[in-house]
């Protein structure tokens, strides 16, 4: 059983085309600009123990219509054998509807996907969120007390060309944008392969704290940041 | 003479728009075809519609001349020899269009362009190509004033096919309406992905599912508001049954599917055949028309489409209470009156049409101006569409498996869509694969909308309502059904 926050039958933030999207309930860091805190906590009123079978059962009928599935948070690496279970179920389904279904993990790269094997046998790749580089930034931004673990993800993930996509929240001030995109692009060089880089604008909606009045970044201060990432040779969107 | 002092003395009306109206006033003096008096009863009760087509028929209704032929041997009557460039290719086209008939006066089917162009491209940079086309589909917009005029492209991506959707979302026009032919098979991903940008941009084009659609006859295109038809053919009429009509003369099911709906079919059917007989036997248009004597059109080619609209409606008559398209109750009902007409059109044999081995073909009639409380075809009314887009989809295959010449669903997308069409493809996969036909889409932003198949400009429709004179004659149907159908509330589907 898994502590689930919500499905969502139809997304297109989260991931290539059309997917399936699992919301894991409970977080092991503590963004100050995460959008949906109510999925921080372990536990929580509104979110539901479902067993893999009970996602499934939601899932069949929309398989004509996807792409596959996404599993999101929270941070859902901290119920990684429900995880394994769910894809391996998925990738069944497909199998059985002769319809193959990608399975896609967002995560804050807090737990080393290396220590998974199972898990990334049927994993077909992840969208690691980047917060931050220097390790006192992260810090203050999340309350954890080291990003080592994400930089080492990065690479690992790379490396068995498992990297989907790599995310950044931009927000000046708060997140070395420019280090990151940096210490991206020397990570790539020194693999020898690349991975999408996407640019993701801070909101305040639904942010709680000191940050829920901060003002957007303007669209200069974004182009600003993908040009500094063409510059390092990066593929970039912004979102 | 009122109408027609009327027609004479408006000053909403364009020149064109009055002419054409004067034109459809002296038919209606005439009275050549045998109506019976049970006919007349139902067309007087509003039952049998016959979308104001005229009383003498001197033409088929929809003609989808084989321009692929006509650029191969030239058009003798109008003194063209076979183009041998671009830029005879499209003056060619230009002059040809100009002489097509139709119900509109305006040529509904423009061809296959993307496969008229492609040709004549070779050693044309784009930039030069996209100039050329520009200007062509400004001449068509401005001319072929009426968006019942529809072009195909695909299923095969083609240089052409891409440089079109590059012109056509720069353009951002009503005219000419276009449909992509998809097949998983032919039509790679990224094509069908820029054909979806371009409409998430300027709702222009529509998917449609020949994988599907093909089945019907070997050739065929999609004309006006979504009619499959042959090729080298077309279709001599449409007429349509307005099931909430009928329905309203009954509150028992079994009276309404054994007697009345039986009774009003075999009338529409009859005056059917009625009008196909006069277009053939009286009318010399497949005698003297050079489409015919040329062999562009072929006789035997034409169909006719047996229309119906607001199943919707009819079905929740007799499911009170319930709600076609979310209901099971109400979906059953409509299934049954489908499945009753469908079964009817089976076994009844229709004049001259050869091509549909001699049967009437069903079509979901999208609907005109004047209806009110009616909805378009098979569709599902504005406020009822089911929460969940894939069993919106699922209930569109659930009927479109009746209807061989055209149906379609109309879904506004949120703007989001614009930045992954990939995830909008996807979706138009799925419901191709569940048996949906043709779907349309627009952005919840977008000034071009689609009211029920054709496109209309919101900012047009404002002029409109404001009392000016507009240049599109589509404008003039699509303002007041935009208001009268609700489809500024169209539910958004956010992707």
């Amino acid at each position: 059983m898994a502590i689930v926050r919500k499905l969502i039958s139809q997304s297109t933030v989260d991931g290539p085309g059309n997917r399936f999207a699992v919301f894991l309930q409970g977080c092991n860091i503590r963004c100050a600009y995460c959008h949906n805190p109510e999925t921080q906590a372990m536990h929580d009123d509104e979110a539901h123990e479902m067993s893999v079978v009970d996602v499934i059962r939601e899932l069949e009928h929309c398989v004509p219509f996807l792409r596959g599935v996404t599993v999101s948070g929270g941070e859902c690496m901290l119920q990684p054998e429900w995880l394994t279970e769910l894809f391996l179920a998925v990738k069944r389904l497909g199998q059985i509807r002769n319809h193959p279904l990608t399975c896609l993990v967002d995560s804050n790269g807090t737990i080393p996907f290396s220590h998974y094997p199972e898990l990334m046998q049927v994993c077909d790749g992840v969208m690691l969120d980047v917060k931050a580089w220097d390790e006192a930034v992260y810090s203050r931004l999340t309350g954890a007390p080291s990003n080592q673990v994400v930089r080492e993800n990065l690479g690992w993930l790379l490396g068995c060309d498992k990297l989907t996509e790599v995310r950044i929240v931009c927000l000046s001030g708060r997140v070395d944008v420019e280090t990151i995109l940096e210490n991206i692009a020397e990570t790539f060089d020194s693999i020898g392969r690349k991975a999408p880089v996407r640019l993701i604008r801070f909101r305040p909606q639904g942010v709680v704290g000191e940050l829920s009045n901060h003002p957007m970044p303007s669209d200069e201060q974004m182009n600003n940041y993908a040009r500094f990432a063409h510059e390092l040779g990066l593929g970039v969107t912004i979102r | 003479m009122s109408d027609i002092y009327s027609i004479v003395t408006s000053q909403k009306l364009s020149y064109e728009q009055k002419v054409v109206a004067l034109a459809h006033a002296a038919e209606d003096t005439l009275s050549v075809l045998n109506i019976p008096e049970r006919t007349r009863y139902y067309m007087e009760s509003g039952v049998i519609c016959n979308l104001n087509e005229g009383n003498a028929p001197y033409r088929p209704r929809y003609i989808m001349p084989d321009y692929e032929k006509a650029v191969r041997q030239g058009v003798k009557f109008l003194e063209l020899d076979p183009p041998q460039d671009l830029d005879e290719l499209l003056t060619f086209l230009q002059v040809l269009y100009r002489h097509v008939p139709s119900i509109t006066t305006y040529p509904v089917f423009l061809g296959d362009l993307d496969r008229l162009i492609e040709p004549f491209i070779d050693g044309l940079s784009d930039e030069v190509v996209k100039r050329k086309l520009r200007n062509f589909f400004i001449y068509l917009d401005r001319t072929i004033t009426d968006s019942f005029c529809h072009a195909n492209l695909g299923p095969e991506a083609t240089r052409a096919g891409r440089l079109i959707l590059d012109v056509d979302r720069e353009l951002e026009q009503a005219v000419p309406n276009l449909t992509l032919k998809y097949d998983p098979a032919f039509t790679p991903d990224d094509y069908a992905e820029q054909a979806i940008y371009t409409s998430l941009c300027v709702a222009n084009p529509a998917i449609c599912n020949d994988v599907l659609n093909r089945k019907t006859y070997d050739r065929y295109g999609i004309s006006s508001c979504y009619n499959i038809l042959p090729i080298a053919g077309g279709s001599y009429t449409l007429t349509r049954l307005v099931l909430p009509r009928l329905a309203a003369m009954t509150d028992d099911k079994q009276e309404f599917l054994t007697k009345l709906l039986p009774e009003a079919m075999q009338c529409m059917a009859d005056y059917m055949s009625e009008r196909i007989r006069f277009i053939v036997e009286k009318s010399g248009f497949f005698e003297s028309h050079f489409l015919a004597t040329e062999g562009l059109v072929e006789r035997d080619r034409f169909v006719a489409m047996f229309g119906l609209v607001g199943l919707a409606e009819a079905a929740n008559h007799f499911a009170p209470g319930k709600k076609y398209g979310t209901d099971p109750e109400a979906d059953d009902v409509a299934e049954q009156i489908m499945q009753a007409i469908s079964d009817f059109v089976a076994h009844y044999t229709c004049p001259y049409c050869e091509i549909a081995d001699h049967r009437l073909l069903l079509h979901a009639q999208v609907g005109i101006d004047t209806d009110h409380g009616i909805t378009s075809g098979i569709r599902i009314p504005v406020g009822d569409e089911p929460q969940s887009i894939y069993d919106h989809l699922r209930h569109s295959a659930r009927f479109h498996r009746f209807i061989p010449t055209g149906c379609s669903d109309i879904l506004p997308f949120d703007i989001t869509g614009k930045q992954n069409p990939a995830a909008v493809l996807d979706i138009v996969k799925g419901a191709f694969e569940v048996g949906q036909k043709y779907v349309a889409f627009y952005a919840s932003d977008s000034d071009l909308v689609r009211i029920t198949g054709y496109l209309v400009k919101r900012s047009e429709i404002e002029k409109w309502n404001s009392g000016q004179a507009v240049l599109q004659n589509t404008t003039q149907l699509g303002a007041p059904t935009y208001a009268s159908a609700h489809l500024a509330n169209r539910k958004v589907r956010g992707v």
